[in-house]
């Protein structure tokens, strides 16, 4: 079950005002790296929700993604919709698709789960390449982002866009940990635990996890149409199975099932593209170590690495005494 | 409460259950006897949904279930425990009955507060623990428990739905004498509209809690009586209780 810790809480603490400093002090190329870690930061946290809590490991959550980011786009640039009114609509058919996804695939599990959202993925990323409305290899371009100017909040400023990322990623948070204490979502973790119990209990499993996967893609598309307001142009390469597997890669470097550690993942990991991308190009190869590295330590991820430690900490702290015999005789031997 | 008609299952060409009809009555407590490979597990699976059968049907307060899954047959009241434990391991025992008291009171699919913190699901979970004595392990992880409060928890898992039918496979498999013991005090004290059908080795509790007693052997129904009948029977020393009476 999804429980704050002291440490989250710290965690989370530390996470927002170091943001928030950022926000109110980075140039121009800061703000631009801390916005792709608030967008990233969103759509990691929504995959952390299936896969973390759920066992649903999604390889197709860029391409959710990718939806939300094109779904808005084109309600905007083509159809002439107003940002919010686009937003709200890329949000809710994002939500819809991740539902019908959720559903055909519920009765799938491990590889072969992956398998089908991987081929769900690659489906949208076909369809959007090759189509000429969604503007093909070319993408589309000239976004608009929401307009905010009655509320004396103009988006198209970085330093402001920046704190809305924050603002949007901190509601996707509080609105992930209101899902998993809801219902629904203890009944998710139930199915992760013990799905064929969850059903002798009488529990629609699909169901449940088609539900939980709807609004998984809801947040997916929140994070796309925020990125297609941050570039103001999108290209299909969005829905890329290379997306959906970054942000898997996000997800188990900060720590699966955490929901703290996958926000510390996304700004590990793109912090680290940018600083050794501009020494090296090979810059995949040194990501690569540093998660073979955190898979093999056994640790869950960068932020399951810092839990256990002060996890043991504080248990050494309880029973210190008792335990110095017990180290003593491990160095002897 | 419960009744099958003609049941049968085949696995190829095996067959495991041979035209098993059994009624049970609103509140009686009947005994599955059988040797191993007798086909009462199969039996079990067949009732909840969790295998299909080749032929015949079950139903349950008079409706035809027999296509039903598995979930809609427990919705409407037909429980089981397991032969070997099917918890929620990573979980405390409070949260493995709140789980299973959340589907019963229909708020396990639901958003909007949790679920586990529900009076009602409260209500269920404090009245469960009670019963099958785990009161004092709610918050306890499952994993760090022994094996008999998780045969307990097992069993207080399916009552936690709220059954009308509750269907125990082995409870007490597994566990000492005296846990026997406490686990055939708390069989006896579950509530008597509970209608219960129990696959039990333990003879001692097999007759005592049993009102009816049904004797499997090769998949087919070869006793179905009264327990003091079952004792006298030749057939079933025969094929089960031999080993038993000589003891």
């Amino acid at each position: 079950m999804f429980r704050h810790t002291p440490l989250r809480y710290g965690t989370l603490a530390l996470l927002a005002a170091l943001a928030l400093f950022k926000a109110v002090t980075a140039d121009y190329f800061g703000l631009e790296i801390l916005t792709e870690i608030l967008i990233l930061a969103i759509l990691v946290i929504a995959l952390d929700m299936v896969a973390g809590f759920g066992g649903m490991v999604s390889l197709c959550h860029g391409a959710l993604m990718g939806v939300g980011a094109f779904a808005y786009a084109l309600l905007t640039v083509k159809a002439g919709l107003t940002p919010p009114l686009a937003l709200a609509a890329a949000i809710g058919i994002t939500g819809g698709a991740a539902w019908i996804i959720g559903a055909i695939c519920a009765r799938s599990h491990g590889i072969y789960f992956i398998m089908a959202t991987l081929a769900f993925g690659q489906m949208a990323y076909s369809y959007v390449f090759q189509t000429p409305t969604f503007g093909g290899d070319d993408g589309l371009g000239g976004i608009a982002r929401l307009d905010l100017t009655a509320f004396g909040i103009d988006l198209n400023d970085s330093r402001t866009f920046a704190l809305f990322c924050l603002a949007a990623l901190a509601a996707s948070y509080c609105a992930i940990v209101g899902i998993l204490r809801s219902g629904l979502g203890r009944s998710l973790t139930g199915i992760m635990h013990n799905e064929q119990r969850m059903r002798a209990l009488g529990l629609t499993v699909w169901r449940v996890k088609a539900d939980v996967f709807g609004l998984s893609g809801m947040i997916a598309g929140l994070a796309g149409a925020l990125a297609a307001q941050h570039m103001m142009f999108i290209s299909p390469g969005l829905l890329s199975w290379k997306v959906s597997g970054e942000a898997l890669v996000v997800v188990i470097l900060g720590g699966l099932g955490t929901l703290v550690g996958p926000i510390v993942g996304a700004a590990a990991f793109v912090l680290l593209k940018h600083e050794v991308s501009a020494l090296t190009s090979y810059w995949h190869l040194v990501v690569g170590v540093i998660l073979i590295a955190v898979v093999m330590s056994r640790a869950n991820g960068i932020f399951g690495w810092i839990e256990t430690r002060w996890t043991a900490r504080k248990a050494t702290r309880r029973t210190g005494p008792a335990d110095a015999p017990l180290k003593e005789a491990r160095t002897d031997a | 409460m419960l009744e099958t008609r003609n049941l049968n299952k085949s696995f190829g060409a095996v067959p495991v259950t041979r035209d098993v009809s059994l009624t049970l009555e609103r509140g009686e407590r009947r005994v599955i006897l059988g040797p191993n490979g007798a086909g009462k597990t199969t039996l079990f699976n067949l009732l909840v949904g969790e295998l299909r059968p080749c032929g015949g049907s079950v139903h349950l307060a008079g409706e035809d279930v027999t296509t039903l899954p598995v979930a809609r047959r427990a919705r409407r009241g037909l429980s089981r425990s397991y032969q070997k434990n099917t918890l929620f391991d990573g979980l405390t025992v409070e949260e493995n009955l709140g789980l299973a008291a959340a589907v019963a009171t229909g708020h396990a699919s639901r958003l909007g507060g949790d679920s586990l913190a529900r009076p009602e699901v409260r209500e269920i979970v404090a009245e469960v623990a009670d019963q099958v004595n785990l009161t004092a392990h709610l918050h306890a992880r499952v994993n760090e428990v022994s094996y008999g409060i998780r045969r307990q928890l097992e069993v207080g898992v399916a009552l936690a739905t709220r059954p009308l039918v509750l269907l125990m496979d082995e409870p007490t498999s597994g566990i000492g004498p005296e846990m026997s013991k406490g686990f055939h005090d708390m069989l006896k004290d579950l509530p008597r509209d509970l209608t219960l059908l129990i696959i039990e080795h333990d003879m001692d509790i097999a007759f005592d809690v049993a009102d009816t007693i049904t004797v499997l052997n090769y998949g087919e129904v070869v006793f179905d009586g009264l327990p003091e009948a079952a004792r006298g029977s030749k057939l079933l020393k025969d094929i089960y209780l031999g080993a038993w009476e000589d003891a």
